[in-house]
């Protein structure tokens, strides 16, 4: 039974204190709203970019992620670039010609400068190419650069340079971000690599907050860049990261999440621009286990439910990927994309053949950071099941999914991974050492890379098809990894954004090219 | 009272120093390498062994972990926190640029939190009825509900429904004091929704019991007014439990904050402190977390010395 306090009132005694303190919020609240629209303030050429991460310190050559190779295609340029078509055209050169398959003479613009006011010549084109090619320098760009033989500086506007053999990828490599053409004094591991010839240049920097970018008027096509200025902010979380362009805080963003497609994209004034880009797939530890047996790890490609993986990690943002992405060229229509297909019960046979006819257990490696690679995962290991292998999962952070990958501490492993070029020389490095955390542990065929370095060398159509149509009969029955689907990426912009393309595959990370075309209407 | 506060800022100093090993140690220990994931950022490529182990050698890394430990903890009683792996930042400089926006959200959180809560507290545990019921229900939901949660449906109505605040982001103070003031209105309060239920509550209790004090009858038979006895006997000994919640909450708060500033993607301490965590970038991590274990440790000395303010018996 409750009995009244006499110091307990039952007339709820005016709350002073507190109503004061709501109006005061309130009024708060609304002299906060009532100026302005809540969003920053948008200006005729400055355009205001969220960007999915904050690049970190710029080291020349190396390949540091998407962010930083955003920012590399703003404030740097190499030989050659891409228009807004995607397709590879001269960049710092103004032309270039192929005297025989493997000389090329590159004829810049004249009166080229770099952001500190400092004259670009050839001799800058000579010392940068050669420190890619160098090993030592830690660059990524061996692949392309490689086969760099000589380097002849002609005048102060001309370059010659010859390749020990033909390579039909070397002008696409010197478009790639990191082929910059930079001072001698950024070619080295510690200087940060700030300084370039591209169409923007760094004005301001807040480090956790966002950058600013002036336009460069001695950028060589400065007259046709209507934009005067980006700024960035780093909205590294991909809901907040919407958020922003949804609520006009932003002009544009990079890296859309796919959880957010639906939203972005049905929203007025705001255009979603989506193309299929990375890819994903398996890959095995071949040095030990059931996965070193080629019939193993060919059952696993058809035990795959492509359409259930894309649903599961990408609402169906993408396609199924039966076999490699090759690149958009009429003459290898056809090659490379029908590998594989979903067949549990082929997937029954080959491993019944291969001694396994009640299956085995093994552990998949994912990770639990990127919740698209942890997602395929989870499909890959109900189909993987349903096969009789009994998986067990493991999804460390990023981190130690590097690691992991790295010292092939896994028996099969989901990845995600995009060509640094869209020539299929990218393979390259998944059939040839050294090991990394992102191909099949301990895995090299001589014979499917002979193959594919003939369809990069070969100097006719015929003979390139015909040279990547061996390399991927062998892959697949060799499978150096399975493939499983590619997935969208997604730039997304205000209507007031005119101008800029997504390029399509593997140049969509690349698409920061375009921004030299974009304008702002308002 | 002098050798009170001094041994209380003695045994925060160690607890300072307990904290920075543990730390070092279980960075360390973690596995994640930070050199591969400065080279490994993202899809299209991997470092070569090589590669890797030039960065080791750049970070310090290759060290033996004796001489890396001994490295940080003169480093750091001298004030020099070493450079983020990341960007090369001077870690004091990344924390003296981050750390007042934390503070200044946990502040105005704070505040609110304060200035809602103990009245309430107050005023449902002296009205009773169906005030109390009410303030029962809402504190509930107040301490279930997540930070994130609350956060995100604020930015839901205020930012992209009604577009009266930003969704997120930042502007100095001295650039543009508007955007900065429009941009702590929505995590403020996102953070201070708990915090005020949870300080409403204990006031509540607290006074309650206050009020069934022998010596509170007493004063009020006396001939004191009701208002008198509370605000001069009820309130003030209700005030150090009150008062203790408040130490820990704050301190809880500067956790709360790691999801809210993700949420609105406010640049402070909390967030550069898992983007640090998940690059392993040490130093950043280390210079954070020692920073955090200082205040902490501060706020609790100063909860220690005004209890000791407040209640006489507590200094002998």
């Amino acid at each position: 039974m409750r009995t009244t306090h006499p110091l307990r009132t039952r007339s709820a005694a005016r709350p002073r204190l507190a109503a004061v303190t709501a109006v005061a919020v309130a009024a708060m609240t609304l002299t906060a709203c009532s100026s302005g629209d809540g969003g920053s303030s948008a200006s005729e050429e400055s355009l205001r970019f969220g960007l999915s991460a904050e690049p970190v310190a710029l080291t020349t050559g190396v390949w540091q992620g998407s962010a930083t190779n955003f920012m590399l295609t703003l404030i740097h340029r190499g030989l050659m670039t891409l228009d807004d078509q995607g397709d590879l055209v001269p960049g710092l050169a103004e032309s270039y010609e192929m005297t025989d398959d493997t000389t090329y003479v590159f004829t810049l613009h004249e009166g080229l400068t770099f952001s500190d006011g400092s004259p670009l010549t050839a001799e800058n084109v000579k010392s940068s190419l050669e420190y890619y090619a160098n090993p030592d320098s830690g660059s990524t760009l061996i692949g392309g650069l490689g086969d760099i033989s000589d380097i002849t500086v002609d005048s102060d506007t001309q370059v010659t340079i010859t390749l020990e053999a033909p390579n039909n990828a070397f002008l696409e490599y010197l478009a790639v971000p990191t082929a910059a053409i930079v001072p001698e004094a950024s070619l080295n591991a510690e200087t940060p690599n700030e300084v370039g010839a591209g169409p923007f240049m760094i004005e301001d920097a807040q480090a956790g907050v966002g950058m600013t970018l002036a336009k460069f008027d001695g950028f060589y096509d400065a007259d046709d860049v209507a934009l005067e200025e980006i700024d960035l902010s780093y909205y590294a979380d991909g809901d907040a990261r919407a958020n922003a362009l949804v609520s006009g805080d932003v002009d544009m963003i990079d890296y859309v999440t796919w959880e957010n497609f639906d939203r972005v994209g049905s929203t007025d004034g705001i255009t979603l621009d989506a193309t299929p880009g990375p890819f994903q797939y398996v890959q095995f530890n071949t040095t030990e286990g059931p996965f070193a047996d080629p019939l193993v790890r060919e059952a696993v490609a058809y035990a795959i439910n492509r359409d259930n993986a894309l649903t599961a990690a990408f609402q169906s943002n993408g396609e199924p990927l039966e076999g490699v992405v090759m690149p958009d060229d009429e003459a290898l229509e056809g090659v490379g994309d029908e590998l594989w297909s979903y067949d549990p019960d082929r997937a029954e046979e080959l491993l019944a053949e291969a001694g396994y006819p009640d299956g085995f257990e093994a552990t998949l490696l994912a990770t639990s950071q990127y919740t698209f690679l942890q997602d395929t995962a989870l499909s890959v290991q109900q189909d993987l099941q349903a096969v009789g292998i009994d998986i067990t999962l493991d999804a460390p952070d990023w981190s130690g999914r590097l690691e992991k990958g790295a010292a092939g501490d896994y028996d099969l492993a989901v990845s995600g991974d995009v060509g640094i070029v869209t020539n299929p020389s990218y393979l390259l490095g998944f059939v040839t050492p050294p090991d990394n955390f992102n191909r099949s542990f301990g895995y090299e065929n001589e014979e499917i890379a002979a193959a594919l370095t003939e369809g990069l060398r070969a100097t006719d159509d015929d003979s390139r098809r015909a040279a990547y149509e061996e390399a991927f009969d062998l892959f697949a029955t060799d499978v150096p990894f399975a493939s499983i689907d590619t997935r969208d990426q997604a730039w997304a912009y205000s209507d007031d954004v005119e101008g800029f393309t997504n390029l399509t595959g593997f140049h969509t990370f690349f698409s920061g090219y375009t921004l030299v075309n974009t304008s702002l209407n308002r | 009272m002098f050798s009170y506060v001094l041994r209380r800022i003695g045994v925060g100093l160690g607890l300072v120093l307990l904290v920075l090993t543990l730390i070092f140690l279980a960075l360390h220990l973690v596995p994640g390498d930070p050199a591969m994931l400065l080279l490994s950022q993202g899809d299209g490529a991997s470092a070569t062994p090589e590669a890797v182990a030039r960065v080791r050698t750049q970070l310090g890394l290759d060290q033996p972990l004796l001489t890396q430990y001994w490295h940080f903890l003169s480093g750091a009683l001298t004030g020099d926190l070493g450079e983020s792996f990341r960007n090369r930042q001077p870690v004091s400089e990344a924390i003296g640029e981050r750390l007042p926006r934390t503070l200044e959200l946990v502040g105005l959180a704070t505040l609110v939190a304060v200035v809602v809560g103990v009245p309430w507290g107050a005023l449902a545990a002296r009205a009773g009825g169906w005030f109390d019921s009410v303030t029962s229900v809402l504190t509930s939901i107040g301490i279930a509900l997540p930070v994130f949660v609350f956060g995100s449906i604020l930015i839901l109505v205020f930012s992209l429904k009604l577009g009266a605040l930003p969704a997120g982001g930042f502007a100095e103070w001295g650039e543009d004091p508007n955007r900065h003031a429009q941009i702590l209105v929505l995590p403020a309060i996102a953070l201070a929704v708990g915090f005020a239920s949870t300080i409403a509550r204990m006031t509540r209790s607290a006074v309650l019991e206050m009020l069934h004090q022998d010596w509170v009858r007493t004063a009020r038979s006396m001939g004191l007014s009701r208002r008198a006895v509370f605000r001069r006997y009820v309130l003030r000994n209700s005030l150090n439990p009150v008062v203790t919640t408040v130490g820990i909450g704050v301190g809880t708060l500067l956790g709360s904050t790691v999801l809210v500033e993700r949420v609105f993607n406010y640049p402070g301490l909390s967030s550069l402190l898992v983007e640090a965590v998940t690059a392993r970038d040490y130093p950043v991590v280390q210079g954070i977390v020692i920073t955090i274990a200082v205040l902490f440790v501060s706020i609790n000395i100063i909860v220690d010395v005004l209890y000791g303010v407040l209640d006489p018996r507590v200094r002998r």
